[in-house]
């Protein structure tokens, strides 16, 4: 009945590459700091899918692309804690997250 | 369950993601885009669990839709750019309700790996032995990136700085 369907590997590649292409266009033209960080989590997101799907050819589970699968989160949330951080500072000092704003006041 | 099954479920979960994540994304209230984010972390964790990588997903869903989407609240509520009205009371309500079967499906899938489609020997042990005995080094790094991000997060929230 489904013959035409493809491989769960092949599906989970373009979704990654749909997630990461929604972040990297997000990132271009969004005009709040928070959702460009929003964005960035779309990339790492798609970057996850990505490298679980390429340990899911065969029929044994591949541990090395769950470790960098892992790596990638945990160092993922780690960069995003710091945007945060830096968010909260740029709004103390410029009341505003609007990067057009910021580059104005700046000049 | 057959490679045609995991098929058809692995386009559903992707189209549920890719809509999620465009909703976000598109969306110009940010409170609205922090809960649709936090049903894309659920969502990439039912993937993550359902394939195989049970660790990988509870992983992914106490991080992401746990800690990430609580300090994004957080950075949403101190720098006063959160507009957290969603709507109406209705919507609210409607938002409560389809989030109550979501969560209990992730939480269900996450804890007992019931539907998951196919590597049936993939468990919580024989993956942290694999980390612990071949890979130690990354959890070591892990440890270094985790405590320069607490102090790069605590310099830059220091009153001295300021």
């Amino acid at each position: 009945m489904f013959t035409i369907l493809p491989s769960v590997q092949t599906i989970f590649i373009i979704t990654a590459t749909i997630l990461v292409f929604i972040g990297i266009g997000s990132v271009s033209y969004s005009k709040n700091l928070i959702k460009t960080v929003m964005s960035f989590q779309v990339i790492v997101f798609g970057a996850n899918l990505a490298l679980f799907s390429s340990g899911l050819g065969g029929n044994s589970i591949d541990f090395m692309s769950q470790t960098f699968v892992l790596f990638s989160i945990l160092v993922g949330a780690s960069v995003e804690a710091v945007a945060f951080a830096l968010i909260v500072v740029v709004h103390k000092k410029y009341g505003t997250l609007n990067p057009r704003e910021i580059r104005r006041l700046r000049n | 369950m057959s490679s045609e099954i995991a098929s058809v479920v692995a386009i559903l979960l992707s189209i549920a993601l890719i809509s999620a994540i465009s909703v976000a994304l598109l969306t110009k209230s940010v409170s609205v885009s922090l809960i649709t984010l936090f049903y894309a972390s659920l969502i990439l964790g039912i993937i993550f669990a359902t394939y195989g990588g049970i660790v990988v997903g509870l992983v992914h869903v106490i991080t992401f839709a746990g800690a990430i989407s609580v300090m994004l609240l957080t950075v949403l509520l101190m720098t006063g750019e959160s507009k957290l009205i969603i709507g109406s009371r209705q919507t609210a309500g409607a938002l409560l309700v389809v989030s109550i079967p979501v969560i209990g499906a992730a939480s269900y899938e996450l804890l007992q790996g019931a539907f998951v489609i196919n590597l049936p020997e993939s468990s919580l042990s024989s993956l942290l032995q694999f980390l612990w005995e071949f890979r130690p080094w990354d959890l070591l790094i892990l440890i270094m990136i985790f405590a320069s991000s607490m102090i790069a997060i605590a310099n830059l929230l220091s009153k001295t700085r300021s």
